[in-house]
């Protein structure tokens, strides 16, 4: 079956009214190829329903490749233009432990449960999952360690989607720009992406966020077509892995929308933890003149990680909020889960609309998997088979905030 | 099921404002509105009402509570009920408080009911079930079934389910839940709520705003403490201070350091890039600074110790019993300034 999505859109920021389009070509899971053999890289199948926990979780990709011989996540270039092609249904997942002495800013557990309570918190159980285990090498040190591994993901992904390339997709999603009803409010989705330092960042075009020239608005399609990739390893719950870019459930609904109950006039994005209360301000008011740029009425804020990056999002919020443009924020809670204390790490009275993304400090029920892959000791040395309840801060994507999943903290 | 329940002087059938000064007593079976509740159980008796005056109990707090507990006590009761006390301010305090200590002091399920605007709510701090009524005695029909079904359910011993579901007010826990939309879907749907005119929030309350204190009048005499959430510790961190969601705080001597040495201090700190602070760790805690005060007079004197945390990932009733903890050790030492310096 061949379906043509029609999802209209018009260019962020094209004056010239030039106008893009960008197919994404998907592809069923069958295609899966040959598992790629690399050096220093245990490779391993998971499918649903198996009774297997991930431990020391970096990254989670969907393979993809272009047709044209591009790269699928390009570093030269422009993505979000021709086709795409897209394995559905399969995810790589990557997973290193760093030695544990060299830890920079202290990485924290990651995990990602196939079956079990903690299933239900991951989109990654009902995909099927290509596990990559890097090993530690002497003399590599966590730097180094960590760009092999990021660089390898993402080549093993377009890898793994390279059979799509003499097959039929079973649908077609065209995301082309179309002008839409000026009555319609604009809608911005300003994107928050990390860079606390090294394993700390996300990457755009495979340059760190914070040497990335952000703020800046680009074409949404860009964000889908692996523009930004995912290089940080903080809270686990709280980290966006490459493939909630990929497919942005935010951008994807934006579209949808686009010409029906509003106007998606671009993404911006924005560098979560500047690291003085002068950068911060300043920041968050270039992201706020971006916005404005756009001609936008409102902005849907995501945050990226934790803690730092809440206060970036919050001056951001004002920041709009002064310029004329209503925000809805998307955080996570971090409540903890035996008294009634506040689970916001900051927050601005302009903040009056938040989707919340969950409760990350509440526990989840022990499970006993019978096999695990990535490593066998949890990083604070619980055995990974039999480590009693785990908070769902460590699970990966558990309570991302950029609103990928339908976890939400509610009163109680 | 044996039910006793508390009522003020006025619902006791005692006298209205007149009787405001009654001390705790003990009344057989059920009076007043205790008859209602009665009969809005399937299977439950009021064995006996417990009453205080309303200032009697706002004068006379421990007292009272300590009576009221001893009253409460040889009932054998499985649950106790507490009002409804509507938007009665003092009324409704007791009843909070009442609910609170006797959960706590005899380990029996309890319950109050009121106005979500009474103070008792407030009072209650997450403590207690309570059950929303009106703001005044016209709601009394509608609070007691919803008192009697709470208080069944309590008494059954099973787990409660969300407040909307169970008729109680938050407590201000958090628990997750999936909902219909993902977020990104439900973001959008606030957004443009909002732009319509129509604002809603998934976190609506609260937040927590620390009202900053008066200034120091004096400094000039003052003893001024160093306090840091900046994870700042001797090089090698010997106490092993965690880098993220510490679960205490330390104290280190400065005797007679004029500043902190980066071949002495680092910090350990999970939350932000160290490498400026580690090249000079006065840029977290400024004993450069204040010694140079000092020396000039501007300050009376540094305090012997300074104290260090890592506030990061740290929830905040733990981050509220640090707070409370070093303050108290400050306080002992006749610290009357504290330079906090934050990350």
């Amino acid at each position: 079956m061949r379906r043509r999505g029609r999802l209209g859109f018009r260019a962020a920021g094209s004056s010239e009214g030039g106008l893009t389009a960008w197919e994404l070509a998907s592809f069923p899971p069958e295609l899966l190829g040959e598992l790629p053999a690399r050096e220093g890289v245990d490779v391993e199948i998971v499918r649903p329903g198996e009774p297997v926990r991930i431990t020391h979780v970096l990254d989670a990709v969907e393979p993809r490749v272009r047709p044209d011989g591009r790269a699928a996540f390009p570093t030269e270039g422009r993505a979000g233009e021709g086709r795409t092609n897209r394995l559905e249904g399969v995810t790589v997942l990557s997973c290193l432990d760093f030695p544990a002495e060299e830890r920079p800013l202290h990485e924290q557990e990651a995990l990602v449960d196939i079956a079990g309570p903690g299933a239900a918190l991951t989109p990654f159980s009902e995909t099927t999952n290509v596990v990559l285990t890097f090993r530690a090498r002497d003399g590599l040190g966590n730097e180094e360690l960590e760009d092999w591994a990021r660089r390898e993901t993402l080549a093993v992904a377009e890898e793994l989607a390279r059979p799509t390339l003499a097959a039929e997709p079973v649908d077609v999603e065209r995301f082309e720009l179309e002008p839409a009803d000026e009555g319609l409010p604009a809608v911005v989705a300003l994107v928050q992406l990390s860079d606390l330092g090294p394993l700390y960042y996300q990457y755009v075009y495979g340059v760190p966020a914070g040497r990335a020239g952000l703020p800046r608005p680009i074409d949404p399609a860009e964000l889908l077509d692996g523009a930004v990739t995912c290089g940080e390893y903080h809270w686990a719950a709280l980290r966006n892995p490459t493939v909630f870019f990929q497919r942005n459930r935010l951008v994807r609904a934006l579209y949808r929308e686009h010409d029906r109950r509003l106007r998606f006039v671009g993404v911006v994005l924005m560098r979560g933890y500047e690291q003085s209360a002068e950068d911060k301000q300043r920041a968050a008011d270039r992201a706020a003149e971006a916005v404005v740029g756009l001609g936008a009425a409102g902005a849907v804020i995501t945050t990226d990680a934790g803690g730092n990056s809440h206060t970036d999002v919050m001056l951001t919020c004002r920041a709009c909020e002064r310029a004329g443009v209503s925000t809805t924020v998307i955080v996570a809670e971090m409540a903890d889960p035996g008294s009634a204390t506040p689970g916001l790490t900051d927050w601005v009275p302009e903040a009056d609309s938040i989707v919340s993304a969950g409760n990350a400090e509440e526990l989840v029920d022990a499970w006993m998997p019978e096999r695990v892959l990535g490593g066998d000791t949890l990083l604070d040395g619980a055995p990974a088979r039999d480590s009693g309840r785990i908070p769902v801060r460590n699970y990966l994507g558990a309570t991302n905030q950029m609103g990928q999943l339908s976890l939400v903290g509610t009163a109680w | 099921m044996r039910v006793v329940h508390y009522v003020n002087q006025f619902f006791a059938g005692l006298g209205s404002e007149e009787a405001a000064e009654t001390p705790p007593t003990r009344i057989e079976g059920a009076v007043g509105p205790g008859r209602g509740l009665e009969s809005a159980f399937a299977d439950g008796d009021i064995v006996a009402t417990l009453s205080c005056g309303d200032d009697y109990f706002g004068e006379h707090e421990q007292e009272a509570l300590a009576r009221l507990v001893e009253l409460l006590e040889p009932e054998g009761a499985d649950v106790l009920v507490c009002g409804p006390a509507f938007g009665s301010g003092r009324y409704g305090y007791a009843c909070a408080q009442f609910s609170r200590i006797a959960s706590e002091r005899l380990g029996i399920p309890t319950l109050a009911a009121m106005h979500d605007e009474n103070p008792g709510v407030a009072a209650a701090e997450g403590r207690v079930l309570i059950v929303p009524t009106a703001v005044n005695v016209a709601g009394m029909r509608d609070a007691l079934p919803g008192m009697a079904r709470l208080a069944e359910a309590l008494v059954s011993g099973r787990e409660l389910g969300p407040p909307a579901e169970e008729g109680y007010l938050p407590r201000g826990f958090r628990r997750n839940a999936f909902a219909e939309k993902p977020g990104a879907e439900r973001a959008i749907d606030l957004l443009l709520g909002k732009l319509a005119g129509e604002t809603s929030s998934e976190v609506a309350s609260g937040f927590d705003r620390v009202q900053p204190p008066a200034p120091v009048e004096d400094l000039g005499d003052a003893l001024v403490a160093l306090v840091t959430e900046a994870g700042c510790v001797p090089q090698g961190n010997p106490d092993r201070l965690p880098s993220i969601r510490a679960q205490g705080w330390l104290r280190y001597p400065l005797l007679d350091e004029q500043r902190l040495a980066p071949e002495r201090y680092e910090s350990v700190h999970g939350g932000f890039d160290v490498s400026l602070a580690n090249e000079d760790p006065n840029r977290l805690v400024p004993l450069d600074t204040v010694r140079e005060l000092e020396r000039a007079g501007r300050i009376g004197r540094v305090h012997d110790a300074f104290y260090t945390t890592t506030g990061n990932g740290t929830p905040v009733a733990a981050a509220t019993r640090f707070g409370r903890e070093i303050a108290g050790e400050l306080r002992d030492a006749g610290v009357q300034a504290v330079l906090l310096s934050g990350t």
